[in-house]
């Protein structure tokens, strides 16, 4: 049976000069049924594209496979249209504030306040809410499921069919308390944080391989009869970070111009050259970063001017050594 | 006058970013005003820099009290001034926002976790800041209720108004929170615009902090009566919002007084002039804060009127 999909205007808000700060879902549902819903929100940083390839492949194979769809996923693939267009992380002109810090809003307040207010009324019940991240500007991180560590008890087994190559329990209560998934979870609603590197060579690899989680993910919530890769085994390990302590991050002491070696998703012994900063009008390198411990390195620092401080990666320490 | 480095930020492509520290007299950690966290905070900077030409002169004629002493950090971040960025772009990090810091964390925890180190050995902190929406204040006193203010005490700045905020979770990360919650009796002054300098708001906020001074036995120094001040809470502000979007032309100011019903600006369609909205003051009192961009979204929160107290 056809698919049924509508395009909706979820939040609206009037911008100075005739055009309207609108965010618009797409609903792609069976032509009778639903066995639940899923919501796929991107774009809360403007600075983050890789959500756009990922609602493009999942929406793609739902229009190529219509009759294996037995639930809804709604699509909103840019929640910050403004700060996605000119590749800035705010929601720009006079907001200039974090939009993932401003949930759940309120009816009555700011224009961002309103948008994200109208944003949690729209997906406030749903079976599931995933919002894709990127890496951040200049660094590269594995393919991950973020959950705080308030709700992790009930949604950790349910981010195995993610697929993720890494599942992070973060406690981070003062940023997760004004997110979109932690207002989502504190109303009752699951929502997760799915982050995908952008930065790598070729970014549809890395998008194919959330895709693919997100279609398994449908298949174990029967919202999907499609094609879809196999979840992990109950006996195959995700690597996960549960507390702070199994992170090392390694940071440099001088400036420079950061030259990375390639570790990222390796699983490192210490003392294995992680990078080198180079200092170009004297022709010296400045500092070679080494692995401290032995561990995964996640989350690792591209080409990039770097300062004292700087963050050049992140490793899961090794369980003998957390 | 002692001028030190309080932490430097080395640099590959640029100079070396000091961040620099003003001290006045010997003895215990009276008093430490902090100018700009941001990089566009220019009235901040200015403000410090006036204080510190005239804690010069005070101390040159021997107004430091024995056994006090003032220190003056007019920027945090240089780098980013002369960028022309707000944050601190390497990161795109608002330096208030990484408190109490972390000497071995990023760039930003460590300017943040140097700085604090050095602020918090102080009795008194005054922090000049700014809104993250354009616009002009009365100048007046802030601080958040961590259960730890003295609002009576930052009466003695001689503002008209001292205002007790109810933090938000994201205020948590705040030198000001921060501060309250190691000991210093921590104040923010708003000082009128941020982006440009104001003189009048800069000569109301100097004179501000050299009466607080004077009050609290740091210095000796001739200073003109301030306000009686009114201790006020969000309870006491009402919003005045823009239902539609467009060209806004204001027709009152910071500091008016209003009317129940009178009119406080015209929103006009930003190409045929019509206009879309009048926006009325619902309640009688002054305008506490005026948004003053020409441009306004549907929502934004334009003024803030100080209600009248009922007498």
């Amino acid at each position: 049976m056809a698919v049924i999909r509508q395009i909706t205007t979820v939040a609206s808000v009037a911008m100075p000069i005739e055009e309207k700060w609108t965010v618009r879902r797409c609903r792609y549902m069976p032509g009778e049924g639903a066995a639940g819903r899923v919501c796929i929100a991107t774009g809360i940083h403007g600075d983050e594209m890789m959500g756009q390839l990922i609602a493009f492949g999942v929406v793609s194979r739902i229009m190529e496979q219509q009759e294996h769809l037995h639930g809804i996923v709604d699509v909103y693939p840019m929640l910050n249209p403004l700060g996605l267009d000119i590749g800035e992380r705010l929601v720009p002109a006079s907001t200039r504030l974090d939009m993932n810090r401003a949930f759940p809003g309120t009816p009555d307040g700011t224009p961002l306040e309103s948008v994200c207010y109208q944003l949690v009324q729209d997906m406030r019940g749903a079976d599931l809410v995933l919002d894709i991240h990127a890496s951040t500007q200049n660094k590269s991180e594995l393919y991950e499921v973020r959950l705080n560590a308030a709700s992790a008890a009930q949604l950790a087994a349910q981010a195995r069919a993610l697929c993720p190559e890494l599942i992070w329990i973060y406690p981070d209560k003062t940023a997760y308390e004004a997110s979109l998934t932690g207002a989502l979870c504190r109303l009752g609603t699951p929502a997760m944080i799915l982050e995908a590197d952008e930065r790598r060579r070729k970014p549809q690899e890395i998008a194919g391989r959330v895709v693919e989680g997100i279609f398994c993910k449908l298949r174990e919530m029967g919202l999907w009869t499609g094609s879809a890769v196999e979840p992990p085994r109950a006996q195959e390990e995700i690597p996960t970070i549960r507390t702070q302590e199994d992170v090392l991050r390694v940071t440099c002491e001088h400036p420079g111009v950061y030259v990375p070696e390639d570790c990222i998703g390796e699983w490192v012994r210490e003392g294995r050259i992680l990078g080198r900063i180079i200092d170009a009008l004297e022709g010296v390198v400045r500092e070679e970063i080494k692995a401290p411990c032995a561990g995964l390195v996640f989350s690792q620092r591209s080409y990039s001017a770097v300062y004292p401080g700087t963050l050049i990666a992140r490793l899961l320490k090794r369980q003998e050594e957390a | 006058m002692k001028k030190d480095i309080l932490f430097t930020v080395p640099s590959y492509f640029r100079d070396d970013m000091d961040i620099l520290g003003y001290r006045f007299g010997k003895g215990e950690k009276s008093c430490v005003v902090l100018g700009a966290l941001r990089g566009d905070e220019v009235q901040q900077l200015y403000v410090c820099a006036r204080l510190v030409a005239f804690l010069r002169e005070v101390e040159r004629d021997g107004g430091i009290l024995p056994g006090k002493s003032v220190m003056v950090v007019p920027t945090a971040i240089g780098f980013s001034m002369n960028a022309g960025t707000r944050l601190w772009a390497p990161e795109n990090m608002d330096i208030n926002r990484r408190f109490p810091g972390d000497e071995n964390g990023s760039t930003t925890e460590r300017i943040a976790g140097a700085l604090f180190e050095r602020l918090k050995a102080y009795h008194y902190g005054v922090q000049l800041t700014s809104f993250y929406q354009p616009g002009s204040f009365i100048p007046h006193v802030r601080m958040m209720d961590t259960g730890r203010q003295n609002p009576e005490l930052g009466c003695e700045f001689g503002l008209p108004y001292v205002y007790v905020r109810t933090p938000r979770s994201y205020d948590q990360t705040t030198l000001n929170y921060v501060w309250q919650l190691s000991g210093t009796q921590a104040y923010s002054l708003y000082a009128g615009k941020t982006r440009e300098i104001d003189e009048n708001a800069a000569d109301q906020t100097l004179r501000a902090i050299i009466r607080f001074l004077n009050g609290r036995g740091i210095i000796r120094s001739e200073t003109t009566p301030g306000h009686t001040a009114s201790i006020i809470t969000n309870d006491d502000i009402v919003t005045v919002s823009a239902s539609s979007a467009g060209l806004m032309r204001r027709v009152k100011f910071a500091g008016a007084h209003v009317r129940r019903g009178e009119q406080l600006a015209f929103l006009m369609n930003p190409c045929d002039g019509a206009v879309r909205e009048v926006l009325k003051t619902p309640v009688t009192g002054m305008l506490f804060f005026v948004q003053d961009g020409p441009f306004i979204s549907e929502h934004s929160p334009v003024f803030q009127v100080l209600v009248s107290q009922k007498g």
